[in-house]
Order: structure tokens, then C-alpha cells, then sequence
């Protein structure tokens, strides 16, 4: 009981250490759209709270492992059943299972979703059905050639009728290499997730990019690829290709993710 | 009594409970399996022993199941505070007074509901469960359950925002409503035995000092006792999502989405496909209609109002909490009425409306 009930505020001490440590490092933008940032920040100081007056209302369980409200376990095994209420009986095993967010969480190195996570996924590459339609004020804000992002060149590909319009038009992006058995030796996929919600939802985008040292760059790696858009096709979809003038190992950005 | 948690105990007879072998050496498994991964765990955290643990899979699997986490439990901590407040400051009476006990007013009741305990599906369960332990009718909480977490003042400001006043944002009202109501009727007159896993099951009871006058005298202390209910009631759910979540992210992690996609203009596999969907994500349903939003160019109408019709209703993390509230047969038919009502309208929609 006593130590259960210390095992209880641990849990909620931790729950609420764990969301504000991801907060404040910028890491929780791997796991959630930004948007959620502050209720985010209250849940973590609510847990924080609800864990102090836990302990608090227990605090002569925890000291003297005497409840003002014990159950008295000791008696009979089974007949207690219906005489007390059983609000606090939760088994270590239900206890381990609580433990798992931030057990995972602090043993598993936080990570953005990579190339890995994308084989089980429909990839959205420029003329895929299921890339998100555009609307006209995401048309109207999308920036100069120059600053584009791999989300707002496929919001122009689905609003234009002819790939042709794209050709010799500068590109630089970012985004990660991801390549399957569908790629030529020169070719690779400059990719990015689109999160609306969590990373539940990720949808992976991406340009082809034609690159003559291709084979070179390792799946998940980082890069910056600068070129122009040649009008070429991709697994039997016409689609504006990107012929890399320049590609560039780099980290990955602080946003890992597009946000729709 | 600790065996209890996730596996129902035998009925007691003559005043003596016996946990059968079988069961016992169950239960002794899992605790075994759950203690060897905890000690993996660990072990392969400590610094020096770089046993390189985390591959692609867990670390896929860890981001999306702390996603699904981090994003649902804000919720589900709101429903149970929701849940620990209505334990310590309302009294059955209120509800046997003003809540309707004839089947038409009662499933009605029920289903809008919502906008008086605006709580998501997460939170949705704990308030239900504290709503019956105060007296609610049967049908009144079924329809609350399943027609919360769409029709509240939330989640009708992000479906509008998403997808502005329409067909979307019309129907996706009058089917959650249409259903609630639907399944909330055929549980008043089905009149199931024994709907609720019993209270020493489940291990909700009264707060602490509920039968102590002295100390519910003062409102200070009483908003406490509030607290500390609904942090019991936290703990008692949050295993549930944990499970569903990790469910949810191990069958992101390891079965193909592209499979589901690809029938997105068919008029009755879109509509599965997209149900499936909402049964497999298991995104709460404040934030679902963004989401359904990316879909709204290809799929049809019907299967998108499906997605953001079944989905709230019931996905792998609700339904895992439903365990913690209701006996497994009555979670079978709170799974399979909702599925069977959203196919029959969606393809009504798909096949004779558009």
C-alpha cells in the first residue's frame, strides 16, 4: 500500500517532468503539431499538481504506512471485498503498465519519424492521388521559387495542368533520402512527413530527385538539394523531376516535419 | 486481490473467491513478459552498454505510440478531473431528478448530452463511468459515450473550421447524433444483464471521505478529495489508452496504410477503407476533421462522414477503455452497432445521395 501509493506520485511527478522536459527542448515537435504546445505545458503543470496533492491527502500513508483511511488488508484474505471501497487497488503489473510513455520515452532516443517509418505508407510524389488538395489561400501564400518547401511544390504540381510549366524553375529543399526498389541507381526521393495532428496522421511527401551520386547517400540522411525541375516521369507518372545541381549532407531541421 | 487488473475474476460463490490455476499462471505470464521488457529496457539504457536497442521499428513504434499518448492524455487527465468533481460534489439525486428514464427521452438525453460535459473520447469514459456509479440509466450513458465526443462546442469549432458550414460539418451532426440515439435505444430495450463490470472489478469506488460528514463540510477539503478521486480514476484509465495507443502505433508501425488508400473513389470499399482507418489512427476527435481534410479531394463523401462518424465513436485506444468500464460482450456490441449503423449510412450517402 505505502509503497504503492509512492510508486502513484512518482507516476505523476514523472508524467509531468517528462512533458515539460520534451516542451522545453523542442523535442515534443516530434510527437505532436506545434499547435498543441500549450495545452501541452498546462497538462504537464496539472500533473504536476495533481502528483503534489496526491502525496499531500496520502502523506500519512507515506510516512507511517498507516492510511487515515486503511483498508485493513491483513485480515481475511477475500472478505473485505465488499466492505471497502477499492479506488486504490491497482497491481504492480497495471503500475508497470502506466510507467511505459516516459519509460520509452526516456530510454528510446528521441527521434523524428524517418525512413524507416515510411515503407508501411502511401508516399505522396508529385502527381499521387492522395496528396492533399490545395486551397486558394494556401495558393496565395506560397512563398517565392527560392524559399518553396517540398509541401508547396506539390500544392503547384496539383494546381497545375501541365508538368512542362515547371521546367528549369530553381529548386532548394530539405528533407530526408528515401529510396525503395521503384528508384533508378541515380535517383532518390528528398522527403518530408506532413503532420496534422500527431505523428499519428504523418503522411509522406516527396520530390524525385535524379542525382548522379545517388547511390552514395545513406537512407535517412539529412540533405539540402539544390537544382532545376526537368518535366520527366516516375513509375509510370508524369511528374516534374529535379535535376540536382548540388546536394548537401546537413542535420535535420529543429521542425522536422511540414505542417498542412 | 491485486490479480485482478485486466482479467475478470470468477464470480464469487458463498462468501470465497478462488482464482483458478489457470488463470493465476495467465496472470504470472503476463508479469513475467512485462518484468523481462522493463529489464531489457533498463538494461540497455545504462551508458557503457550500447546494446543499440532502439532499431527503426521500436524507434517508429515509440514516436507514434508517444504521439498518440502525448496528444489523447490531456484529455483523458480533463475527463477524469471531470470524473472526480462529479464523484464529490453531485449526488445521485440531482440525476435521478432531472435525467428521463423512458427509452425515446433517455437515448435523446444522452445523446446531447455532450454539450453539457464537453469531454473527447478519451475523457468521455471516466465521466461515464462516474455517471452510472451515480445512477445514470443504461441508455442515457451508452448514448453519451458514443455522441460526446462529436457533439461538443470543440469539436464543432474544429469541424467548421476544417471544412467551413456544409454537407460535412451537417452530416457529420446528424449521423454521430442519428447513431447515438440509434444504439442508445436498442440498449434501453435489449435490457442487457449485467452491462457493467462490478465495482470491486473495476476498482472505482467513493472517494475516501464520501461517507464522512466531517470531512465534507468544508468545500476546500472537499475539492481535494475531488483531486485525489479523479487521480485514482487517471491511473485506473490511462492503462487502458497506454494499451490502445501502443496497439494502435504497433499496427502503424507494422501493416501497410497504401493498401487502404488505394480505393479511395469506390463507393463501398472507400467507405470501409476509411472506417478502418479511424479504427486503426485512433486520432482524438478534436483534431480528427484536419486529418479527414487531406482525404476530402479523393475519397468519397460518404467514407470521409464514416471516418468522422465511427472514428470518435470507437477506435483501438477507446476501445481498450471501454474494457475498464463495461463486461466484454457489451464492448463486442458498443464496437459492432456504431460499425454496423455508420456502414449502413455512409453507403445510403455514397450510393443514393450523391
Amino acid at each position: 500500500m505505502r509503497l504503492k501509493t509512492i510508486a502513484k506520485v512518482i507516476l505523476f511527478l514523472s508524467l509531468g517532468l517528462f512533458l515539460a522536459s520534451r516542451l522545453s527542448n523542442g523535442t515534443l515537435s516530434f510527437y505532436i503539431h506545434p499547435r498543441f504546445n500549450p495545452l501541452t505545458a498546462v497538462t504537464a503543470f496539472i500533473f504536476l499538481l495533481v502528483g503534489l496533492i496526491y502525496a499531500y491527502q496520502h502523506r500519512q500513508t507515506i510516512l507511517h504506512g498507516a492510511a487515515a483511511h486503511d483498508h485493513d488488508h491483513d485480515h481475511h484474505d477475500h472478505a473485505h471485498a465488499h466492505d471497502h471501497d477499492h479506488s486504490h487497488d491497482l497491481s504492480w503489473l497495471a503500475l508497470a503498465i502506466l510507467a511505459l510513455p516516459v519509460l520509452l520515452g526516456v530510454m528510446v532516443q528521441p527521434k523524428p519519424l524517418g525512413a524507416a517509418a515510411l515503407q508501411n505508407r502511401e508516399i505522396n510524389t508529385g502527381l499521387l492521388a492522395s496528396a492533399p488538395a490545395p486551397s486558394g489561400s494556401q495558393l496565395a501564400v506560397i512563398p517565392t521559387a527560392g524559399e518553396r518547401n517540398i509541401l508547396d511544390w506539390l500544392y503547384l504540381f496539383r494546381a497545375s495542368p501541365d508538368m512542362a510549366a515547371f521546367n528549369g524553375q530553381p529548386v532548394h529543399v530539405i528533407g530526408f533520402v528515401y529510396r525503395d526498389d521503384r528508384f533508378a541507381a541515380d535517383e532518390f526521393m528528398v522527403s518530408r512527413f506532413t503532420v496534422s495532428c500527431c505523428v499519428a496522421d504523418a503522411a509522406p511527401i516527396g520530390l524525385i530527385v535524379r542525382w548522379p551520386d545517388a547511390p552514395e547517400l545513406a537512407a535517412d540522411q539529412w540533405v539540402e538539394v539544390t537544382g532545376t525541375f526537368l518535366a520527366g516521369a516516375f513509375n509510370g507518372n508524369e511528374m516534374p523531376l529535379l535535376i540536382a545541381d548540388e546536394v548537401v549532407i546537413t542535420e535535420a531541421p529543429a521542425q522536422p516535419y511540414l505542417y498542412q | 486481490m491485486e490479480t485482478t487488473e485486466l482479467e475478470q475474476q470468477p464470480e464469487e460463490v458463498a462468501g470465497h473467491t478462488t482464482v483458478p490455476a489457470p488463470e493465476k499462471r495467465f496472470q504470472n505470464a503476463i508479469r513475467l513478459v512485462v518484468g523481462v521488457l522493463v529489464l531489457l529496457i533498463l538494461i540497455s539504457a545504462l551508458p557503457g552498454l550500447n546494446l543499440r536497442f532502439a532499431g527503426d521499428r521500436l524507434q517508429t513504434f515509440t514516436t507514434i505510440f508517444l504521439g498518440i499518448f502525448i496528444e489523447a492524455v490531456p484529455f483523458l487527465l480533463a475527463g477524469s478531473l471531470v470524473s472526480g468533481f462529479i464523484a464529490v460534489f453531485v449526488d445521485q439525486n440531482t440525476i435521478a431528478r432531472y435525467v428521463p428514464r423512458r427509452a425515446v427521452p433517455a437515448a435523446f438525453t444522452g445523446a446531447l448530452m455532450g454539450f453539457a460535459f464537453p469531454v473527447c473520447e478519451c475523457g468521455v469514459v471516466p465521466v461515464t463511468r462516474r455517471l452510472y456509479q451515480k445512477g445514470l440509466p443504461l441508455p442515457v450513458g451508452i448514448a453519451f459515450l458514443l455522441s460526446a465526443p462529436v457533439i461538443n462546442p470543440v469539436v464543432l469549432v474544429s469541424t467548421y473550421a476544417a471544412f467551413g458550414f456544409g454537407p460535412v460539418l451537417i452530416g457529420r451532426y446528424v449521423l454521430t447524433f442519428i447513431i447515438a440515439f440509434l444504439v442508445g435505444l436498442v440498449f434501453h430495450f435489449a435490457k442487457p444483464a449485467e452491462v457493467l463490470r462490478p465495482p470491486e472489478e473495476t476498482g472505482i469506488g467513493l472517494p475516501d471521505s464520501y461517507h464522512a460528514p466531517e470531512a465534507a463540510a468544508k468545500g476546500e477539503k472537499r475539492a481535494w478529495t475531488a483531486v485525489v478521486t479523479a487521480a485514482d480514476d487517471f491511473l485506473d484509465m490511462a492503462r487502458y489508452l497506454i494499451i490502445g495507443s501502443m496497439l494502435a502505433a504497433g499496427m502503424q508501425t507494422f501493416v501497410s496504410q497504401a493498401l487502404l488508400l488505394q480505393f479511395g473513389g469506390a463507393p463501398v470499399l472507400s467507405v470501409v477503407a476509411m472506417m478502418a482507418l479511424a479504427f486503426v489512427l485512433s486520432i482524438c476527435s478534436t483534431v480528427d476533421a484536419f486529418l479527414a481534410l487531406s482525404f476530402a479531394g479523393t475519397f468519397t463523401t460518404g467514407s470521409i462522414l464514416s471516418f468522422l462518424v465511427f472514428g470518435p465513436m470507437v477506435d483501438i485506444k477507446s476501445a481498450m477503455m471501454f474494457l475498464g468500464v463495461f463486461r466484454r460482450r457489451i464492448v463486442l456490441y458498443l464496437i459492432l452497432l456504431p460499425l454496423l449503423f455508420t456502414l449502413l449510412f455512409a453507403l445510403i450517402i455514397n450510393l443514393f445521395l450523391t
